[in-house]
């Protein structure tokens, strides 16, 4: 019985997971785009700015107040710093991801170590869970709804399942019991549509680990598109009605 | 609340869904880096006053009535029933916030509230539970465009009688108009305020300049942006566009109102005319040389109050600085200033509403605010801020005199 849920958690509940995900982002992207128009403008002016200035930066500034988040450095230094911290080690985070794929070689192929070794999933878990205690205090409390705790709760979940997988084969003498390699042959069964029991290429006891992490991953994938990491999508355009 | 009603108001919010509005709903992650921005927080540190709470009392209900997770499991984003008690949270989204939008300048999305403000507005209209004084006077500002033929005798009767007034600051010269109205082919058309403070010092300006102007026999001021019906807005600003098409000017200048600048200037779309604030004439006459002024008539320190609408929404930084920089040798600017400067709280509609006792005390960070400056004399460019900063004034003690930049700059003119 565990052996056919943890199939269904690493083979067909990642693809539903993924068309899932892939499918409402695409149904919220368009139902922005059929809604009404926005008011003529929605702009505020920098300092430097006046109202014949046609724009005020357009996409560049947009992107440049999505990427580097200025507002929340001059009001909230901290903040800023774990909020850089956390995109900066997630899109790391997707290329050590991308680097378990056979085909791709950031580190050397025979390396046991994810792209940071280990060091960015700590720094992960430390925002996100500095991102979830700052809930705990107020005014912050008053405002956060149960949602915003349990996607934080999920994501700490996640990362953490990761940590252990990727810390014990970066940081200890026996390692992790399966290697990064092991991963990639998983990966790239995926990416073939492969359907066979990856416990074929994942043959260990800490196997359900592995399966753990697959399973918060599955469970990120169908929550996201109707959770507040929409912004991925949408901070650039919010920004850009901002700047005009 | 009957289920019509319920499901009229409902179709009010969907009906301001627009593209912005649906993206502020989703994505605002509720971070709390706008919590410090609102002055009425500021000043009474409440979470609901911020603007993430006021949002939140709508997007509660968008929660409920259009995303699949507020029907499935409604604990999780909160999501409220729309009922009487939950209009009263409406009411205060739409009423205890100014619109000035210096929560933008926090949020790292830029996510605008006036925007839910304007929803909120849009549905206590429809249940008949705004502000009925804003109401009247939008109605009544419609009604006055509409029979302006009928008035337009009396109005030019009322404008004979400021001329005095007005060439106690400044003789016309002879054979020309003081107040002049109707000139077709006009540069300027100057849109003023019902009272004489709005267009007396406007004209001793103009007409030391020599400009070849003309008053607008319609008022600046737009109702229809404070209770927030755009059907109104639009209907008010639309008879001074017609106006100014009429009579061929080149360029609109609106007497100090933030609102009726930002909803001329930057909600109206493109015309065949520019759109200033007088503020901006009174700097270009200044840096051309069209008028003189003597600073010594302006004594003691000098600050500046930025009106949202027309620095942080509208763009006019500089404008106000150069007059006054030329008025009194004494100028401090306040801290934060310009798109950071606290708003009055006056704005909104909010001074027109009454609510004098919540007026005050979300003022409090403004008090401290301009108090810090050891300035004497409070300068502004908005009918708004000047009588809500006129009540600070008094409130607070701060003994400071409020003035319109434009008086100012009337009474230190010189030949």
């Amino acid at each position: 019985m565990l052996d056919k849920l943890f199939y269904f958690i690493m083979v067909p509940m990642v693809y539903v997971a993924v068309a899932w995900c892939v499918f409402w982002i695409v149904v919220k992207i368009v139902k922005i785009l059929r809604a009404p128009t926005t008011p003529p403008t929605l702009r505020i002016f920098p300092d430097d700015k006046g109202p014949e200035d046609r724009n005020t930066g357009g996409l560049p500034a947009a992107l440049w107040d999505t990427f580097t988040m200025p507002s929340v450095l001059k009001y909230n230094p901290l903040l800023w710093v774990f909020l850089v911290v956390f995109h900066v080690s997630l899109a790391v985070l997707f290329l050590a991801h991308l680097d378990l794929l056979p085909q791709v070689n950031i580190m050397s192929a025979e390396s046991a170590d994810m792209i940071g070794n280990g060091a960015v999933g700590a720094l992960l878990t430390a925002s996100i869970l500095y991102f979830l205690f700052r809930r705990f205090r107020s005014p912050l409390r008053e405002l956060s709804i149960p949602a915003d705790y349990l996607l934080l709760f999920l994501i700490f979940l996640l990362f953490l399942s990761g940590d252990l997988i990727s810390w014990g084969n970066s940081w200890s003498e026996s390692g992790f019991g399966l290697a990064k390699q092991d991963f990639g042959l998983y990966l790239r069964n995926l990416f073939a549509f492969d359907l066979s029991d990856p416990r074929q290429v994942l043959d260990h006891p800490h196997y359900a680990i592995v399966v753990s992490h697959v399973f918060l991953a599955n469970l990120f994938l169908l929550v996201l598109p109707f959770s507040k990491i929409m912004h991925v999508f949408f901070a650039v355009p919010m920004n850009a009605l901002r700047r005009g | 609340m009957d289920g019509k009603m319920k499901q009229e108001l409902l179709d009010v919010f969907a009906s301001k869904l627009n593209q912005s509005v649906r993206m502020y709903m989703d994505n605002c992650a509720r971070c709390g880096a706008c919590i410090e921005a609102c002055h009425v927080y500021a000043s009474s540190p409440e979470t609901r006053y911020t603007a993430v709470g006021r949002a939140q009392n709508l997007r509660r209900l968008f929660e409920k009535y259009h995303k699949y997770s507020g029907k499935i499991a409604p604990w999780l984003g909160e999501a409220v029933e729309l009922d009487d008690n939950w209009m009263k949270k409406v009411y205060e989204t739409a009423f205890t916030c100014t619109g000035c939008r210096r929560c933008m300048t926090y949020c790292p999305f830029g996510i605008d509230t006036q925007q839910f403000q304007a929803m909120a507005k849009a549905m206590l209209i429809a249940a008949d539970m705004e502000p009925k004084v804003l109401s009247m006077l939008a109605d009544v500002s419609v009604a006055k465009g509409e029979n302006i033929e009928a008035t337009k005798a009396n109005f030019a009767e009322a404008c004979r009688q400021l001329e005095a007034e007005v060439i106690q600051k400044w003789q016309q010269e002879a054979g020309k108009e003081t107040i002049p109205l109707d000139v077709k082919g006009a540069h300027v058309l100057y849109v003023a305020l019902a009272g004489k403070h709005s267009i007396i010092p406007a004209a001793a300006i103009m007409n030391a300049a020599g400009e070849n102007w003309s008053l607008s026999y319609f008022e600046a001021v737009n109702f229809g942006a404070f209770v927030g019906n755009p059907v109104v807005t639009k209907n008010i600003a639309q008879r001074i566009i017609d106006e100014a098409n009429r009579l061929g000017v080149r360029e609109v200048a609106i007497c100090e109102c933030g609102t009726a600048y930002r909803v001329m200037r930057h909600m109206t779309g493109t015309h065949d005319f520019k759109v200033i604030t007088f503020l901006q004439l009174i700097e270009r006459y200044l840096r051309d040389g069209r008028i003189k002024v003597n600073k010594a008539v302006n004594n003691g320190r000098t600050t500046y109050h930025d009106p949202c609408q027309i620095a942080r929404n509208g763009g006019v930084y500089e404008a106000p600085r150069y007059i006054l920089s030329r008025l009194t040798d004494d100028y401090v600017d306040t801290n934060p200033t310009k798109s950071a400067n606290w708003c009055c709280g006056g704005g909104g509609g909010l001074v027109v509403v009454g609510d004098k006792d919540f007026r005050m005390m979300s003022a409090k960070v403004k008090a401290d605010q301009v108090r810090a400056t050891g300035a004497k004399v409070l300068a502004t460019g908005c009918e708004n801020c000047h009588s809500q900063l006129s009540d600070v004034n008094e409130h607070y003690q701060l003994g400071m005199s409020v003035e319109f930049v434009s008086s100012m700059a009337a009474n230190a003119l010189v030949r």
